[in-house]
C-alpha cells in the first residue's frame, strides 16, 4: 500500500488552495476579479466560503456575487449554515411572499435593538407599522424638512468657529480649506435629525450619540454585544421617563419663530391610537432603537458614498450641479451602485427547491441586495456609476417596486412590506444635506493624499461593502 | 405619496388564515451577554488545535451559546448533549449523504443485521493479521506510528472487510479518502468527493456484480444479498454504506490512544501492570479526546430547550469535547485517567449511562434500546466491534514493543486539518 500522506491527498482537482486550517489567507485582487479557487471539470469556478470571512471580501465583493449570481443562484454555505439568494427576480420575489419566506426566527439584531420590525411578520409587523410608519412619510415628512435644512446649516457654520469643533484645516495663503467629510459633517447629521425629528432633548444629544455608537457596534453577537445590551437598557430607561413626559405632556418641534410645526415623533407614538391600540413603552424604545440603528450609519454611509463617487466622476457632478433635480437621480444611483446595507435574511417557512437546491424548512437564507443591484440581467455594465443609465428606475419610492419600461427600482431599500420605513427620510436627508452642502463647497475635490488607499498603496480605497470611513476634501474658501 | 397609500392597500399579499405573526424573539439581558468569546474564535486556527478552552468557556458560561456567525447554537455539557442525541422526536439527523446531495443515490443499509454480522465477522477475522501486517513495517524508515499503524490498520481492514486485492485496495484507499473528506462545508473538497463516489461506483461495481451471483462471507456479499422491497440493490447501496460507516473514530481514536499513553508515563505503567487495562484506556481516550469533536442535529419543529426558545431547522453544535470534560460529571476531567471510577465501563447500545455512569461521548448514539437486555442473535454494537479492535491492534503492539517510547524532543500535537474534521495526533515518532 503507498505510504499515506493525509495533508494533501484527496485533491484530485489540483486546486492551489491552503489545504488546511482554519482561516484562509486570501490574496487582495484588482478590484473587479476574483481569487481563483479552482473550477470543476465543467469549467464552474469554485466558491470557498471562508471569503465570507476575509478582507478580500469586504473591499472587492462584487465578482464573488457576480459567480454566485452566475453559477450558485442559490448557495448553500455549509459553514456558516446558510443560504445566498443573490438574483434581483429571486429576491425579489421572496421579499413578497412574505408567508413564504419569514422574519420569525431572528438574528438580524442580535437582541440589540430589541424585538424590532425586523423581526416581525404579518398582522403584528403591519400594526406596527400602521402606527409610526406615516411620520416618516408624505405630508408628514414634508412638515419635518424645516428641521433637516436647519441642522445641516448648524452643522456647516461650526466649521468657521474658532474653537473649531469640527477640525476644519483652513489654508489663507491660499484661500482653501481641507474637511474629512464625515467629521465634519456626515457623521453627525444624520443622528441629530433623528434625535430632533424624534424630540430627543437637546441636553441629551451627547448620551445618544453613545447609545448609537454602542448599539451599532453590538450588533452581530460579537464582544461588544455586551455594550451594546447594555446601551439598550440604558436607553430604554430614559425613554420610559421621556415616554411618560410626552404621554402627559406631548412636544412640538418649532419653526425659527418659535411656532409649532407638528408633533415630534415620539409624543406622536405616545398619542397615536389605532383601531383602539396604542404602542407600548417597550415598542417605543425598539422603535427608536430601530430608527437610530437604520437612519444613522446608513444615511452617513450614503452621503459619504454619493461624494465620494461623483467626485470621482466630474462630468457627472457637473450635471448635478447644473440641475439640482438631479441629486435624486444621483442618489439613487449611488445606492445600486454602493449602498451600505448588504440585504436581509429571512427564514423559509416550509421546505423549498429554489434554482434545484433543497431548503429545509427554517434554513437561513441571506437575499444578497447588493448582489441584486448589480444583476446584470436587471441592470447593464451595473460595475458602472451612471446617473444617466436608462435602466434605473429613479423616481417615487414605491413599496411595490417599479419594473416598467425597461427601468427598474434598485434593491437597496428591500421591496414589499418590509420596504425600509425610513427610505423618504433617508432621502430626503442625503439630498438636502448635499444640496446645502455643494453651496459652501465651492471648486470641491477630493484631497487625495490624506485619503485611505488601496492595497496598492496608490488608488483610493474602494468602497467595498458598507460605506467609505473617510473621505477627505479640498475647497476653496469662500468669499 | 398618493402612490404609496395605494400601493400599501393594494399590493401586498394578505396573511393566510391562522399564519402566525407572533414573535419567538427572546429579551437578552445585559448579564447574559457572551463577550466571554468572540464567534470568530470558534473557526479559528487555535481551535482547530486545541478546542478544550474554548468549549469549556462555553460550558461553564453560556450552555446553549448562539453563535452568530455560523448560525448555529453551541451544546457543551454533558447532560444537554446527550438530551439532543437521545431526541429523535425533536431532533434530525443529516446524513453525509444529505450533505452531498445524494439523498436518492443509494441506501444506507447498517441497519441489516445481516450486514452487521458480515462486518462483525470479518473485523474479528482479520485484525490480528492486519496488525502484524502493519508492525512489520516497524524498522522501515521514517516508521511513524500516527501513519504506519493508526491510520494504515483501518484502512487495511476495510480491504479485507471488502475481500478485495492489493490492487483495488490501493485505488479504493485514495478514493475512500475523498469521500470522506468531501462530505464537510469545503466545495472544492465537495466537488471532489463527489467524482470520488462515482469513480468508488466503478471501481466497486464490477466486485459487487460477481458476488451477487456467486456470495461468500465478505461484507460486499452481504449487502448485495439483501433485499429490498421496492428495487434491486445496487453497487450505489454499497457506496452510501461505506461512506457512512467510514474510520474515523478508529483511526483517530487509536492514534489519540498512543498520544495520551506515550506522555503520560504513569498511565502506560498502569497497562504495563495489566494490560486488560487497554480498554480503560480506550474508553477513557474517547471521553478525553474523542477525534470526533461535534455532532450535529436540527430542529425538526420549533422547541423550547435550555431557556431558549430553538427555531425550526436550528443547528444544534453537540460538542463532544465540552460534554467530556464536563466537572458535572467527571472529577479532574482534564486529566487522563486510565480506569477512572466515574466513567462507565461498558458498552454503550444507544444510552450513556449502562451503569449509571456516564460514558464518554464519541459516537451520536439515538434514543436508548427499549430492550433491557441486547438480544442474543444481534451482533456487537459498532461502538464495541470498534473498541476491540483498538484494544486487539494495541495490544499486540505493546506485546512487539513493550518499551515503546516517543523519540527524544518530539512533540507530537493533535489537531484538526480543517474545521469540523477529527482532531487527532498526525505524526508520532516512536522508538523502541
Amino acid at each position: 500500500m503507498p505510504k499515506i500522506s493525509f495533508e494533501t491527498r484527496g485533491n484530485s482537482l489540483g486546486v492551489n488552495e491552503d489545504v488546511n486550517g482554519a482561516q484562509r489567507k486570501f490574496p487582495h485582487m484588482p478590484i473587479g476579479q476574483a481569487v481563483d479557487m479552482g473550477f470543476t471539470s465543467e469549467g464552474v469556478p469554485l466558491i470557498d466560503p471562508r471569503i465570507f470571512d476575509s478582507g478580500e471580501f469586504g473591499r472587492n465583493p462584487y465578482p464573488y456575487y457576480r459567480i454566485l449570481r452566475d453559477h450558485y443562484p442559490v448557495y448553500y454555505d455549509q459553514l456558516h449554515n446558510c443560504y445566498f439568494v443573490t438574483r434581483y427576480d429571486d429576491i425579489t420575489e421572496s421579499y413578497f411572499d412574505e408567508i413564504g419566506f419569514n422574519t420569525i426566527p431572528k438574528g438580524s439584531s442580535s437582541g440589540v435593538l430589541g424585538n424590532t420590525q425586523l423581526e416581525l411578520s404579518g398582522i403584528e409587523h403591519r400594526r406596527r407599522r400602521n402606527i409610526y410608519g406615516r411620520h416618516l412619510v408624505g405630508a408628514a415628512l414634508t412638515k419635518r424638512l424645516h428641521a433637516l435644512e436647519q441642522i445641516a446649516d448648524e452643522l456647516i457654520s461650526e466649521w468657521w468657529l474658532s474653537a473649531n469643533p469640527k477640525e476644519v484645516l483652513i489654508n489663507n495663503e491660499t484661500g482653501t480649506a481641507t474637511i474629512e467629510l464625515g467629521k465634519a459633517f456626515a457623521n453627525e447629521f444624520p443622528i441629530s435629525v433623528v434625535a430632533q425629528v424624534l424630540g430627543i432633548p437637546q441636553e441629551a444629544r451627547q448620551q445618544f450619540t453613545w447609545w448609537y455608537d454602542a448599539m451599532m457596534s453590538g450588533l452581530g453577537g460579537s464582544e461588544t454585544h455586551h455594550e451594546g445590551l447594555e446601551a439598550r437598557q440604558d436607553l430604554e430607561e430614559y425613554v420610559e421617563d421621556l415616554v411618560d413626559q410626552k404621554r402627559n405632556a406631548p412636544t412640538y418641534l418649532t419653526d425659527e419663530a418659535g411656532n409649532n410645526i407638528c408633533l415630534d415623533i415620539i409624543s406622536e407614538l405616545c398619542n397615536s391610537e389605532i383601531d383602539g391600540d396604542v404602542m407600548s413603552t417597550e415598542e417605543i424604545t425598539s422603535f427608536i432603537a430601530l430608527v437610530v440603528g437604520g437612519g444613522g450609519e446608513t444615511t452617513r454611509g450614503a452621503i459619504m458614498n454619493l461624494w465620494y463617487l461623483l467626485l470621482q466622476h466630474p462630468n457627472q457632478f457637473k450635471a448635478v450641479r447644473s440641475d439640482s433635480g438631479l441629486w435624486d437621480t444621483a442618489f439613487h444611483e449611488m445606492l445600486r451602485h454602493s449602498t451600505s446595507i448588504g440585504g436581509q435574511p429571512r427564514h423559509n417557512t416550509n421546505d423549498l427547491t429554489l434554482h434545484g437546491v433543497h431548503i429545509p424548512a427554517g434554513s437561513l437564507i441571506h437575499m444578497v441586495d447588493v448582489s441584486a443591484n448589480h444583476d446584470d440581467r436587471i441592470f447593464a455594465n451595473p460595475e458602472d456609476f451612471n446617473i444617466f443609465r436608462e435602466d434605473l428606475y429613479s423616481g417615487k419610492i414605491l413599496r411595490s417596486g417599479h419594473a416598467k419600461e425597461g427601468k427598474c427600482s434598485h434593491m437597496a431599500f428591500g421591496v414589499g412590506p418590509h420596504l425600509c420605513p425610513g427610505a423618504w427620510i433617508s432621502q430626503q436627508e442625503t439630498v438636502i444635506g448635499s444640496k446645502i452642502l455643494d453651496k459652501t463647497l465651492g471648486n470641491v475635490r477630493i484631497n487625495y493624499e490624506r485619503m485611505p488607499k488601496d492595497i496598492d498603496g496608490v488608488s483610493l480605497a474602494p468602497i467595498g461593502l458598507g460605506s467609505i470611513r473617510e473621505l477627505w476634501l479640498d475647497f476653496d474658501l469662500p468669499n | 405619496m398618493e402612490d404609496q397609500e395605494k400601493y400599501e392597500i393594494d399590493e401586498e399579499p394578505e396573511s393566510a388564515p391562522g399564519y402566525r405573526t407572533y414573535e419567538v424573539y427572546q429579551r437578552e439581558r445585559v448579564g447574559e451577554t457572551t463577550n466571554l468569546i468572540k464567534p470568530r474564535e470558534l473557526i479559528s486556527d487555535s481551535y482547530l488545535h486545541d478546542p478544550y478552552p474554548l468549549v469549556g468557556l462555553l460550558r461553564e458560561n453560556y450552555p446553549c451559546y448562539r453563535d452568530w456567525l455560523g448560525n448555529r447554537f453551541w451544546i457543551t455539557r454533558y447532560d444537554d448533549v446527550t438530551s439532543v442525541f437521545t431526541d429523535d422526536r425533536n431532533y434530525q439527523t443529516r446524513t453525509k449523504t444529505w450533505f452531498y446531495g445524494l439523498q436518492d443515490y443509494g441506501k444506507n443499509l447498517w441497519n441489516e443485521i445481516s450486514v452487521q454480522k458480515a462486518f462483525e465477522s470479518n473485523v474479528d477475522e482479520h485484525i490480528a493479521k492486519i496488525t502484524g501486517e502493519a508492525l512489520l513495517n516497524w524498522d522501515r524508515d521514517g516508521f511513524d506510528l500516527a501513519v504506519d499503524f493508526c491510520a494504515e490498520i483501518p484502512l487495511r481492514l476495510w480491504g479485507a472487510i471488502l475481500d478485495i486485492s492489493d490492487e483495488e485496495l490501493n485505488r479504493f484507499v485514495p478514493l475512500f479518502w475523498r469521500m470522506q473528506r468531501g462530505s464537510g462545508w469545503n466545495p472544492i473538497r465537495r466537488k471532489d468527493g463527489l467524482a470520488a463516489v462515482e469513480e468508488m461506483e466503478a471501481l466497486l461495481d464490477p466486485i459487487f456484480s460477481k458476488r451477487r451471483n456467486d456470495p461468500s462471507t465478505d461484507f460486499i456479499s452481504a449487502i448485495a444479498q439483501v433485499e429490498l422491497t421496492d428495487r434491486e440493490i445496487s453497487t450505489t447501496d454499497l457506496v452510501v454504506t461505506i461512506l457512512e460507516l467510514d474510520h474515523e473514530t478508529l483511526h483517530g481514536g487509536l492514534s489519540n490512544l498512543w498520544f495520551n499513553l506515550l506522555q503520560n508515563p504513569d498511565e502506560m505503567g498502569k497497562i504495563h501492570d495489566d494490560p486488560r487495562m487497554l480498554k480503560y484506556a480506550w474508553l477513557e481516550t474517547l471521553r478525553y479526546t474523542p477525534p470526533v469533536l461535534s455532532a450535529k442535529r436540527f430542529t425538526k419543529t420549533e422547541v423550547e430547550r435550555f431557556g431558549r426558545l430553538l427555531p425550526e431547522g436550528s443547528l444544534m453544535m453537540c460538542s463532544a469535547a465540552a460534554a467530556n470534560r464536563d466537572p458535572r460529571q467527571f472529577n479532574n476531567p482534564d486529566t487522563f485517567i486510565v480506569g477512572r471510577k466515574d466513567l462507565c465501563q461498558r458498552e454503550p447500545r444507544g444510552q450513556y449511562r449502562a451503569d449509571g455512569l456516564p460514558s464518554g461521548i464519541s459516537f451520536g448514539l439515538g434514543k436508548p434500546s427499549i430492550h433491557p437486555a441486547v438480544p442474543k442473535e444481534r451482533p456487537r454494537s459498532l461502538y464495541a466491534i470498534v473498541r476491540d479492535c483498538a484494544v486487539t491492534a494495541s495490544s499486540m503492539l505493546l506485546e512487539k514493543k513493550p518499551n515503546i517510547k516517543l523519540i527524544d524532543q518530539s512533540s507530537p500535537e493533535l489537531k484538526s486539518l480543517l474545521l469540523e474534521e477529527i482532531h487527532t495526533c498526525w505524526e508520532l515518532k516512536v522508538s523502541s
